[in-house]
This record gives C-alpha cells, structure tokens and sequence, in this order.
C-alpha cells in the first residue's frame, strides 16, 4: 500500500479475514438501514483489523480499492469506490466512533491524489486515516511506553519515536510523522509533554 | 355372582347392598395395596435418581452429552427438570423443587444462565440477521463467548432447553425449522408461506433470486419481488448486487461459509 513508508516488523502470518469476508452480499452495501448499519460495524471492524495487521496508519481510496481488504478475488466480489467511500464517511462520523478522517490536502501524495482525480472521484478526498488507535489512544500508548522505559525528562525526537531501533518492537513503531505529531500534540495540551523545534527535526519532552 | 340371581323380596335390597358394599371394600384394598406398591416404588425411584443425580452432578454440569442423556432419561420418564421448578413443589415432599433440592439447583441453574447467553446472542446479532440465527451459530457463540462463565460447554440440545425455558417469560423467544435447520427466532414476527418457502429455498444453496423463484415456484415476478422486499426490510435477506443476477442471501450463511 503506498501511503506508508516504513513497514513495522514484518508480518509474517497472512491476516486472517473474519467470515463475513467470504458471504458475497457483504461488498454491496445493503439499502435496509439495520442491516446497512450492522454491515457498516463489520467493515469498520475489519478495516481496523487490516491496517493493524499490516500496520498500516492510512490508506488511499483508491489503491485499497485493489488490494484483498476491498477486494475478494477468489469470490469475485469488490467493493465498488462509491460504497467504499461511504464505509470510511461512516467511520468518519460520530456513530462510527471516529475510526478513520479524510485527510484534507495531501501534498505529499500527490501521485494518488492525481489518480483519484483522474478517475473523475472527488479530488481530494482519496487519502484517509484509519484510526485503529484514535490519536487519544495513541497519546496514551506514548506515554505509557516513556514511562515503563523511564524517559521521563528526557528529550526525544520524532524520528527517534518512530523509526529508532528502540521502538522496533512497539506498535507505533513507523508511525506517520503527521500523526504522530497529533497524538504528541495530545499530551501537550493536557500538559504532559512540550514540542520544540522547526521543520525536519522536531524534538519532545515529556514530563 | 349374585348379580344374576334375582332374590325375591323385601330381603333382596339388603342383600344386594351388602354385595355392593364388599366390592366396594374389595376395591378399595386393591388400590391402597396398589398405590402402596407405587409408593415405594417411586420412593426408591426418587432416592436413586436422587443418588444418581448427586454422583453426577458434575458430570450433569460439565459434560453435555451426558447432560442431554440424562435430560432425555428425565423426559422419557415425565420429569422435567425445568418445569419441575416452577410448578414449586408439586413433586417435591417440602416445597421448593424437586431438582432444585435434588441438585441443588445446579441443572436448573445450568439453563438459566445458559438462557442469558443465549438472548445475549441473539439481541447482539438481530441487526445483522433479523433476529432469526441457527442453533448451532448460537452454541458456536455461546461456548466462544468472552463473557464472565463465558466458554460454556454446551450443546444443540442444551441450547433448544435453554430456550425452551424462556418460555414462561412470554419473551417471543421461538424455534423454527427451516429446511433441516433448527433456528431461533427473537423477533416475535409470523412469517407468511410465501416468506417461509423462500428462506427454506436459501437454506439450500445460500441464496436465491427471483428467477429461481419465478422457475422453481413458478411465482409471478411481481410476487416474488414481494416476498423479497418484505424478507429484506426485516434483514432476514442480504442483497448482492455483483452476481450476474441479483442474489439474495441469508445471513446465516455468514459463518457457514466462513468457518475455516
């Protein structure tokens, strides 16, 4: 998938799909709302599930389109992009518990931008977090992990935090830096951490 | 004897009185020695199935096969463990029940809280199902269950009980066969014919659509699409719009073909 650089530990085991992954009326979002909204639960659950597997922090619409998560080859069943797009909006909101956000402008990935846009899809919106962590629960895991390694005090660097031998084994090993520096922005505002520094190098102190 | 012959006279009424009153006599000592007989009968009955049932309680508890054996013993014999604990103390010597002071409680116990699960399970899984589930869906649940007590071992039959002892709550908890599926229905909804004999034809192959309804049942288009709209607004039909032709699948065959 294109939209995260560094893989984290390397999976080896194939990720094991729940069963509503093999049922063909799962990739068409049904029209009764109930059994719309069950489905909806299932998807977000699964795509959750996919991305911290993979260990991956965000997606683009329309790669994932292609990749197993949407797409069920041996069933011959896929998700449409309209459908897919609903799932995430429905994530997105409040009643699917803020489990994945668009992400606005994507400069960085321009490549998949101009894709979606090519596609004749609404432009910008082709990249989208998902959050099997929300940014809150990230912050939580930082903080928990500078206190069992009695980093307390000390200074860090983003790049330390995330790509440094030390994390290797911690789930957010590799995370994107974009949201990294949400979920550091997290503990700043409750007061539990300071970020100093400018583009490129940006360092943190927790307290 | 005497019956045939016709006494003459005033002493004939007497006579005929006192017959009638030594067959009465005669009678009633037949049935006293009878019943006595029963008696001791049921009370050796009772202290063994009562030695029986303490010597396994554990076994009753934990081993399903032997708990469905036994549970069957129970039904063949006319005792039911679970009515028998509402009917307070219609068998039992002192009030309270006759399982319940048997067992203390524990087969009672079993299925109550077996019960629980059970509404748990299906009151979780109604928005995708539409509130009807197989049995063996609901056991696979039950016996995966995380909760506390979670992983009971249980099994179809216990599950059947289970629901049959929601019956006195008037919970509209129901069984149904659909094809040679048992299925528990949670929501208190009849089906008409038309809606039983097309879910029956998904237990078949998964999924219908309205061509195979139109051939096989030789129905007018238009009644079928009836049907199916009706089974989808209740969510007892999933839509999938990529075959060839539309097909319309039951939910139940989520974990069917899933199961690895």
């Amino acid at each position: 998938m294109a939209s995260t650089s560094a893989a984290g530990p390397s999976n080896n085991k194939p990720f094991q799909f729940p069963p509503h992954y093999a049922f063909p009326p799962f990739f068409t979002l049904q029209p009764t709302l109930s059994t719309r909204t069950s489905q909806l639960h299932s998807w977000s659950q699964l795509i959750q599930a996919y991305c911290r597997h993979h260990h991956l922090f965000s997606l683009t619409l329309i790669d994932a389109l292609a990749t197993p998560l949407f797409h069920n080859a041996p069933l011959r069943r896929q998700l449409s992009a309209r459908d897919a797009r609903a799932i995430v909006d429905w994530m997105s909101s409040a009643e699917g518990d803020s489990r994945a956000e668009w992400i606005g402008a994507a400069p960085k990935k321009a490549a998949a931008t101009a894709a979606a846009a090519a596609d004749g899809d609404e432009d910008t919106r082709g990249r989208f977090w998902v959050f099997w962590r929300k940014p809150e629960e990230w912050a939580g895991v930082l903080e928990a992990w500078v206190d069992a390694t009695g980093q307390r005090g000390s200074v860090l660097t983003l790049y330390e935090l995330a790509e440094s031998d030390a994390t290797a084994n911690q789930e957010f090993h590799g995370i994107d830096a974009e949201l990294l520096q949400r979920s550091l922005m997290v503990l700043v505002k409750r007061g539990k951490a300071q970020m100093f520094g400018g583009e490129g190098e940006m360092g943190v102190k927790f307290f | 004897m005497s019956s045939n012959r016709r006494g003459v006279g005033l002493s004939a009424f007497t006579r005929n009185h006192i017959s009638t009153a030594q067959y009465a006599s005669h009678g009633n000592a037949l049935r006293s020695a009878q019943s006595d007989s029963l008696q001791t009968q049921l009370s050796v009955f009772q202290s063994l199935l009562h030695q029986f049932s303490i010597t396994h309680a554990k076994d009753i508890r934990s081993n399903p096969t032997f708990r469905a054996e036994f549970a069957r013993m129970c039904n063949a014999i006319g005792v039911d463990p679970l009515a028998s604990s509402n009917a307070g103390g219609g068998k039992a010597e002192s009030g309270g029940s006759f399982w319940a002071q048997m067992l203390g409680g524990s087969v009672n116990d079993f299925y109550f809280e077996l019960a629980v699960r059970v509404v748990e399970v299906c009151r979780d899984t109604r928005a995708e199902n539409g509130g009807m589930i197989a049995v063996a869906e609901v056991r696979q649940r039950v016996q995966k269950g995380k909760g506390i007590g979670g992983g009971m071992e249980v099994s179809d039959d216990d599950v059947l009980r289970a629901v049959d002892s929601l019956r006195p709550l008037g919970s509209g908890f129901t069984i149904m066969k659909l094809g040679h599926n048992q299925m528990i229905r949670s929501v208190p909804k009849e089906l008409n014919t038309d809606q039983s004999t097309v879910l029956e034809a998904i237990q078949v192959l998964g999924y219908v659509t309205l061509s195979m309804l139109q051939i096989n049942l030789s129905w007018e288009r238009a009644r079928s699409i009836a049907v199916i709209d009706d089974l989808m607004a209740d969510s007892l039909v999933w839509v999938d719009k990529q075959a060839e032709e539309t097909e319309y699948w039951s939910p139940t065959f989520i974990h069917d073909t899933g199961g690895q």
